[in-house]
């Protein structure tokens, strides 16, 4: 084959054509392309295929906003806004502004009815307007009693309790999802419906962004032990955090360590930090923060499309009569799926607890420097020591004897009896022979 | 309020989202007439039925919508809305290909009036290596820069530039009938040894 010289790779040239070279590296290809008829064959066969890519053109998307992206919108305004002036914070506010400390309330929240729905499992069912056989459905996908857009006190309630979801068309056919159990629904029912969209909102948060596990270790070293141990008792309840674990090992007098797992919300963490090495000596400091954020997107978008199935996997079993093969068929297949959405849902809830607190392992050494007793007891004390140990001992002895009675009298007594007239015969007959 | 009053065009996307951060709708909006088009398409070539793909691009809006709050300009808003495109396209890939039987998706034309060349173009593509078609449709449809299209797949820029310069020659012998891809290889190969005898590290 007859090779030619070509100053300029290939792919160089294919990235000047997409003006990724550098102006030295473009005015470099430039040149050889100018006299290098090889080079410009290939520009125009990179050119061609480039041209009949954009041979493919997709018609353009409808223009108008979509609903749904209108009312998140309408949702997120108002809380964007109150950020920037206002000089003092009502708890809506605060609510707003921290969305950890929602996220943990309404995960708080969530457990508590939870806890509740299980000690009273038989007044939830009964105002659960779902059959048994598919009570367990109604946990993830209740209908609504009326269409989304007849009611509009209904929209941002429903949009509100699937924000952390990627509601698809279920929300439009009327159905919402839900993380909480079926009696969850009843209860909050009845309360006004203004009121109950934060709770339930923040149990599922609508977080997309960075979300960041933070993780934070502390060694401390201090001579007030127990000073510092209130005082970090006293630190974590400023800060809103909560002891995970505790720990504390050695003696008073000695050396002691206290390590403590404790969990602070993520905003926290630094100024718990900060407060924490007040507390002593810093031996050793570490942080660290893990980013999860593509797990959790992804995570929401599988729980979204399994919330999809199985709505309609139920489409099918309500609108459809098939053989009783299909419907089996069908039934398993949604049980399938229910079990992905509840192992979705804590694995959700998981990564939401911990991005939403930070852990914090503070260890605690105390800073112990053994005294020596240099002037030694006097004689007074030394004799009423002495005296007071002959007191412990006579006690001791007498209890000792006691107790030796009690434990083996009973013995003692029976085998007396039992030897007593052998012992006594074989006496009498040694004496008679000695007397004759 | 002074942030509503923004002059499409002359801000850049990140100054949009900043805005928009800071509760400004009108920045959303520009955002959204800006990428509606392109995400729609990323999610139109890629997937069958105009429906999905809609919703789809609208997921995008709604996960920056949630997301606005906890946003940090670590990269382009472009590439951060197609890493979430790119994230969505793969769960919904795998939903697909959970629920329909292996071999069962039919390519559907995206526009009914060029049918066949889309047809002829899509059957190229197919062809392709999974990682090369998606750098390759990523920098022609989306017009992606080779360090974004590193950015999204996590790949160095200098094998998405390798994996182009393959994908775009292998496209070219499929639409040249008459031209193999060994062919197209051989005849660059002569260039390539050339290439390669000089600063293998030279960056672009």
């Amino acid at each position: 084959m007859n090779k030619v010289i070509h100053p300029i790779e290939p792919e160089e040239l294919m990235a000047y054509l997409d003006g990724e070279l550098t102006a030295d590296g473009a005015s470099a290809a430039a040149a050889h392309l100018g006299e290098c008829a090889e080079c410009q064959t290939l520009v125009a066969e990179l050119q061609s295929v480039s041209q009949s890519l954009k041979s493919w053109k997709v018609e353009p998307p409808e223009p108008a906003m979509p609903s749904a992206i209108e009312t998140a919108l309408a949702e997120k305004q108002p809380e964007s806004r109150k950020l920037i002036p206002v000089p003092k914070s009502t708890w809506r506010e605060v609510l707003g502004r921290r969305w950890p400390v929602l996220a943990w309330a309404g995960t708080a929240a969530a457990v508590l009815l939870l806890v509740f729905g299980a000690l009273t499992p038989n007044l939830l069912r009964s105002r659960s307007s779902v059959k048994s056989s598919k009570s367990q459905m109604s946990t993830y996908l209740v209908p609504e009693s009326a269409p989304p857009s007849a009611s509009p006190t209904v929209t941002p309630r429903a949009s509100g309790i699937v924000a952390g979801v990627i509601a698809e068309k279920g929300r439009e056919q009327g159905y919402i999802t839900r993380s909480l159990s079926a009696g969850n629904s009843s209860v909050s029912e009845q309360e006004d419906k203004s009121e109950e969209v934060e709770p339930l909102a923040s149990s599922v948060p609508p977080v997309h962004g960075p979300m960041i596990i933070r993780t934070a270790q502390l060694s401390l070293i201090t001579k007030e032990f127990d000073k510092a141990r209130t005082n970090l008792e006293a630190i974590l309840k400023q800060h809103r955090g909560f002891v995970g674990e505790l720990k504390v090992g050695g003696n008073a007098g000695s050396g002691r360590t206290l390590t403590a797992t404790l969990r602070v919300p993520a905003d926290q963490l630094d100024g718990m930090l900060a407060d924490t090495k007040k507390l002593g000596r810093v031996d050793s400091e570490s942080q660290g923060g893990q980013d999860t954020t593509s797990e959790y997107v992804d995570l929401q978008a599988r729980l979204s499309n399994a919330h999809n199935t199985a709505q309609r996997l139920t489409e099918i079993l309500r609108n459809r009569t098939g053989k009783l093969a299909d419907v089996l068929a069908v039934e398993q297949e949604l049980d399938r799926v229910r079990g992905e959405i509840e192992e979705m849902e804590a694995e959700r809830k998981t990564m939401l607890n911990q991005v939403s607190y930070a852990t914090l392992t503070a260890t605690i050494t105390e800073d112990y420097q053994a005294q020596l007793q240099a002037v030694p007891p006097s004689t007074s004390t030394r004799l009423g020591n002495a005296a007071v140990e002959g007191y412990r001992n006579m006690v001791e002895g007498i209890l000792s004897l006691a107790l030796f009675l009690l434990s083996n009298g009973p013995s003692l007594l029976l085998w007396s009896a039992i030897l007593f007239m052998p012992v006594r015969f074989v006496w009498k007959k040694v004496r008679r022979s000695f007397a004759s | 309020m002074a942030a509503d009053v923004i002059e499409i065009g002359t801000i850049s996307d990140e100054a949009l989202m900043r805005e928009f951060q800071g509760g400004s709708r009108p920045a959303f909006e520009h955002l959204y007439e800006r990428y509606r088009g392109p995400l729609y398409g990323f999610f139109r070539r890629r997937l069958n039925g105009d429906q999905r793909a809609e919703d789809l691009a609208q997921e995008v809006f709604l996960a920056v919508i949630r997301a606005a709050e906890h946003y940090e300009p670590t990269a382009l808003v472009r590439t951060y809305l197609y890493g979430i495109a790119m994230n969505l396209l793969a769960v919904e890939r795998r939903r697909i290909a959970k629920d329909s039987p292996p071999g069962k998706e039919s390519p559907e034309p995206a526009t009914r009036e060029a049918a066949d060349s889309v047809l002829w173009i899509r059957q190229g593509l197919e062809k392709l290596d999974d990682s090369e078609r998606e750098i390759l449709m990523l920098r022609e449809y989306e017009q992606l820069s080779y360090a974004e299209i590193a950015d999204l797949i996590h790949l160095p820029v200098n094998t998405v530039r390798s994996r182009l310069f393959r994908a775009r020659m292998a496209l070219k012998a499929h639409l040249e009938p008459g031209r193999t891809i060994s062919e197209t290889a051989a005849a660059s190969e002569s260039r390539e040894n050339v290439g390669l005898a000089r600063a293998e590290g030279e960056a672009i």
